[in-house]
């Protein structure tokens, strides 16, 4: 069963996210442990897989990013699998582009201008959004390649992001 | 996840970080990365014209596996022909760094990244060849 089957929905890019934690809610009380204490061991066992294949399935579909990373997998190319996602290969020109912004924001933690750094990110934010879009896009057209790529981007974009917050907490520490 | 003794301190004391001027004719620049991490390894290669390797520089943006991969090659390909620096297998780099299988794709970018700043070098070659011109003129750059 893939995650969105768990809550029995069809593969989604929206989701509303309130609807699917009242689901959940639902669901894990039909298969709480509490219900089943007399229960035999083969069903006791299985309502605990269900609780954490409910909770797992929450996890990933509640964000819309791991949702599309997810929806993408359900196509066929899993970019959370690191030997598979090496060779999903970024354009030589993006990966210029991050080498050059990754030393960028080298140059500002040297520095420790975390305004500067977080000004950055924000702007990274932004991209990070529009090619999560464009990635929506590209799936619900079936466009693999195209999704493939665009989620290569995010993924690269959320670790600049990643790394500036590490930077504040530094600076707050 | 634990890293291995070598890895930490391949990510403590890098070897050889830093840029090589790339449009030096017997510098060959190679830019790798994959989504997997989101990391981008750089590694330079600054090759003599009877094809030995006499520098090498990196930088990696990526996790400690990256880093310590990019680290330990710039030391073994120094002093290697071209021939010999090409044959260098992901396979040796995880096996001296035991890297774990989920990190075996930074081993994977290090033997890339080597491969492509040979091509890098050979292909500016061939092109200075190519032009029987001395190649002091710096090419255009695809800076953004």
């Amino acid at each position: 069963m893939n995650h969105f089957e768990v809550f029995g929905l069809a593969p989604a890019l929206e989701l509303d996210v309130k609807a699917l934690e009242q689901k959940l809610r639902e669901l894990s009380l039909e298969v709480h442990p509490d219900r089943f204490a007399q229960a035999d061991a083969k069903t006791r066992l299985a309502a605990l897989e269900k609780t954490t294949a409910l909770n797992d399935a929450f996890k990933v579909l509640k964000d819309p990013v791991r949702r599309a990373f997810y929806v993408l997998k359900l196509k066929g190319v899993d970019l959370e699998n690191e030997s598979s996602a090496a060779q999903a290969k970024m354009p030589m020109a993006f990966l210029e582009e991050v080498m050059e912004r990754r030393e960028q924001l080298e140059a500002l933690k040297a520095q420790k201008d975390v305004v500067k750094a977080r000004a950055m990110a924000d702007g990274i934010e932004r991209e990070k959004q529009a090619a999560l879009e464009h990635a929506k896009a590209a799936l619900g057209r079936d466009d693999v390649g195209e999704a493939t790529h665009q989620l290569g981007r995010v993924r690269y974009f959320t670790r600049f992001v990643e790394e500036v917050e590490a930077l504040e907490e530094e600076a707050l520490s | 996840m634990a890293y291995s003794e070598k890895v930490i301190e391949h990510y403590e004391n890098p070897r050889n970080v830093g840029t090589l001027d790339k449009e030096d004719p017997n510098v060959g620049t190679g830019l790798v990365g994959a989504p997997a991490c989101g990391d981008v390894m750089r590694l330079q290669l600054k090759i003599s014209d009877d094809g030995i390797v006499q520098d090498a520089k990196f930088k990696t943006f990526g996790c400690g596996s990256a880093i310590a991969s990019s680290s330990l090659v710039t030391e073994w390909v120094k002093g290697k022909s071209v021939d010999e620096a090409v044959t260098i297998t992901n396979k040796e780099i995880a096996k001296e760094l035991s890297l774990p299988p989920v990190k075996i794709h930074c081993s994977v970018l290090a033997e890339d990244a080597i491969k492509a700043a040979i091509k890098d070098f050979q292909d500016k070659r061939a092109k200075r060849q190519a032009q029987g011109a001395p190649a002091e003129k710096p090419q255009a750059t695809t800076q953004p």
